[in-house]
């Protein structure tokens, strides 16, 4: 098995991002996928996509604009 | 001091960070490859073309590397020149080939070198930068200036006189998000621009004798709630944060949280006399041509060039006053007084609740007021203490740039604590009948006041929505103000009972605070610490973790001294029918309080005082 290496972009592990950890995560050639160096988190570049979704979670005025700051 | 004001600052940096990390991924280190310096150059120069394209004028901050780069020099002379760009000297940037075979290190954080070599690196600096431009530069910073530092630059180089001085609370959880490689901590310090002591750059200066000569300002403009708990790398007035937190629609590239979040530092001018600021100042590795985080360098740019058009937008139709650095610190003296303090009340924009806090700076404190905590007191610095803390080799704290809190709910829990012990917070609790409620529980939103005091200062007043307290047999309508009057170095609690359902019970008032020190989330040796009861007679608790405490009835106050950070911390009440108390922590609570009870009545009111002084 070969070495892995940068995939096109920096694509973090969703699972470390989500406790608010930048971990990049490095590509798998072999077997056509990203892997964290940290946890056990692995997955397709879509699936790194979705779940990168997902973290959006806690984000819940991410669409919002606000104009007033008074509560 | 009003209106709204920018600093947009631009640096050329010849080796950016993060970019030998990322694009030079499996090729051996070399700092001076041609195609790093090509691109850094680019970089810069699309920056400042972003902001002079929205007629906003930038303070380019010369890197080391840069004084020795043809054009980038060019460019900064043409751009003063054309757009009245003021061309400063910062102390980021300092890794080139130049540096590396002088100074034989990879360090390149100002702060952490040893005093000898700080001295010798900004002699290097400040005197290359003459050579080149003919003069001295007005402007200077790096991440983090620690007091010598500044010292010591003001006194060879007086025509300093503004300084990017630190990034608001990146301490233990920027090193986290880094997966524990980013090592250095800077929390504790204020999040808009402030005039440092001398004795800490932190603390604000109270007066003249204190004044480092300079005016600082924070690297960028922090969300004041997201940044507390999370990675403040994520929530700041750079664009680049804002991708790096995934704050964007992935389909349409939309990011409306970063102009809520400059709009919020506009809507700070209701707290600060009408001015309000922003800073903006985003290094060249974060326009990496080979895309940053999950950004391809089309978003990067659009990011970029979104943000300036917001404030070029702002600045056309006279809402925004773009200054340079040096314009700003003149400025910034004109207006500002030294005691008065910097106000923040802030809402949530991010997860889309109703969280709201109170941050409140100056020269004696920064503290902040919780109101989803019914107005505890969820961090403590006592500036006060004006502690000296040198950072750097050779020092104590090499890394830690920190001002100590005496409470972070982050670091030491707040009032939620797993199985045993307690956090730290400054809160109040009222019992009836064998029920207690922690007012940590009632969560409430506050207004914002001033009232004239005596020779023409005034007191900022927190007057928080009352709050119900609903015990088994009797209801409380209970308010709240929180006080901080202006110089006096106390925060002020009033609590008022504005009803109750039985006219003629009496509940009991428990006002406290639970204190420790530190830095990190990890618990520092409490030894050493004193606490004591001032009434009749001086009751004392040398702290050894006996869990031990004392009271005594009608005493004045309860007192902490704590010499590892210089600090004496007094609470106590505005009248005498109560008790004042002292409690020692043990092992595995490594933390003091002190306290005041009483009993309150129907429309009663008890305003209780938390005071800090440097310790000796």
């Amino acid at each position: 098995m070969a070495q892995a290496g940068k995939g096109k972009l920096n694509f973090r592990c969703p699972s470390c991002f989500m406790r608010d950890i930048d971990m990049d995560m490095f590509y798998d050639p072999d077997k056509k996928e990203y892997y964290c160096l940290r946890c056990q988190y692995r997955g397709s570049e879509e699936d790194v996509l979705e779940k990168n979704e997902m973290a959006r979670f806690r984000y819940g005025a991410i669409a919002k604009r606000f104009t007033d700051f008074e509560i | 001091m009003d209106g709204f004001v920018l600093n947009i600052i631009h640096r050329p940096e010849m080796v950016p960070e993060y970019a030998e990390k990322v694009t030079g991924h499996g090729k051996e280190e070399d700092i001076s490859r041609k195609a790093l310096l090509t691109e850094s150059l680019d970089i810069f120069r699309f920056q400042q073309d972003t902001a002079h394209k929205n007629g906003l004028k930038t303070t380019i901050q010369m890197t080391y590397a840069s004084l020795f780069n043809e054009e980038a020099i060019s460019l900064a002379k043409e751009h003063h020149e054309t757009y009245g760009d003021e061309i400063a000297l910062t102390l980021l940037g300092l890794p080139c080939k130049e540096f590396r075979d002088k100074y034989k290190t990879k360090d390149f954080c100002i702060w952490m070198f040893s005093m000898e070599d700080k001295k010798s690196i900004v002699d290097d600096v400040f005197g290359k930068f003459k050579e080149i431009f003919g003069f001295y530069p007005e402007s200077t910073g790096s991440y983090y200036m620690d007091a010598d530092l500044v010292n010591y630059i003001k006194e060879k180089y007086p025509s300093v006189k503004c300084a990017v001085a630190t990034c608001w609370e990146e301490g233990p959880k920027a090193y986290h998000t880094c997966n524990n490689s980013w090592y250095t901590f800077m929390d504790g310090g204020p999040w808009n621009p402030w005039i440092p002591s001398k004795a800490n750059v932190h603390a604000p200066a109270a007066n003249e004798e204190e004044d480092s000569g300079i005016v600082a300002i924070p690297h960028l403009s922090r969300d004041l709630l997201a940044c507390y708990d999370g990675n403040g790398s994520n929530f700041g007035t750079h664009p680049q944060n804002v991708l790096r937190g995934m704050i964007y629609d992935t389909k349409t590239w939309e990011y409306p949280y970063l102009y809520n979040l400059i709009d919020q530092y506009r809507s700070l001018e209701k707290y600060n006399n009408g001015y309000s600021y922003n800073m903006m100042f985003v290094g060249p590795g974060w326009l990496n041509k080979m895309g940053r985080w999950e950004a391809p360098y089309e978003l990067l740019c659009k990011s970029y060039e979104d943000g300036m058009k917001y404030y070029g937008d702002l600045k056309k139709e006279g809402k925004l006053t773009d200054m340079t650095m040096s314009e700003f610190a003149d400025h910034y003296r004109s207006k500002k007084t030294y005691e008065e303090p910097e106000c923040a009340l802030w809402r949530d924009i991010l997860y889309g609740s109703d969280k709201q806090l109170f941050w409140y700076c100056d020269p004696y404190m920064r503290a902040c007021i919780n109101m989803d905590q019914g107005g505890a007191v969820t961090d403590l610095r006592p500036y006060a203490a004006k502690l000296y803390w040198p950072v750097g080799i050779g020092t104590p704290h090499v890394w830690d740039a920190s001002y100590p809190f005496l409470i972070q709910e982050k670091y030491r829990a707040g009032y939620f604590t797993h199985y045993a012990g307690e956090g730290t917070v400054r809160s109040a609790k009222l019992s009836y009948r064998g029920e207690e409620v922690d007012l940590c529980l009632c969560r409430t939103h506050a207004k914002f006041e001033e009232e004239e005091t005596v020779n023409g200062k005034k007191a900022r007043i927190l007057v928080l929505d009352p709050v119900e307290i609903r015990f088994r047999d009797l209801t409380v309508e209970l308010e709240t103000r929180v006080i901080f009057e202006e110089g006096s170095s106390e925060i002020r609690h009033l609590r008022r009972i504005l009803s109750m359902s039985d006219k003629n019970a009496k509940v009991s008032l428990n006002e406290y605070m639970v204190a420790c020190y530190g830095t990190t989330e990890y618990s520092e040796d409490m030894t050493g610490i004193v606490l004591s009861v001032e009434g009749r007679d001086k009751i004392e608790i040398p702290y050894e973790y006996r869990c031990r405490e004392a009271s005594e009835e009608g005493a004045e106050c309860a007192v902490a001294l704590i010499p590892q950070i210089d600090t004496k911390v007094t609470f106590g009440p505005d009248r005498r029918n109560g008790s004042c108390y002292i409690r020692e922590g043990y092992a595995f609570s490594p933390m003091f309080t002190l306290g005041y009870t009483t009993e309150l009545k129907d429309q009663e009111e008890v305003t209780t005082w938390l005071r800090l002084e440097k310790a000796n």
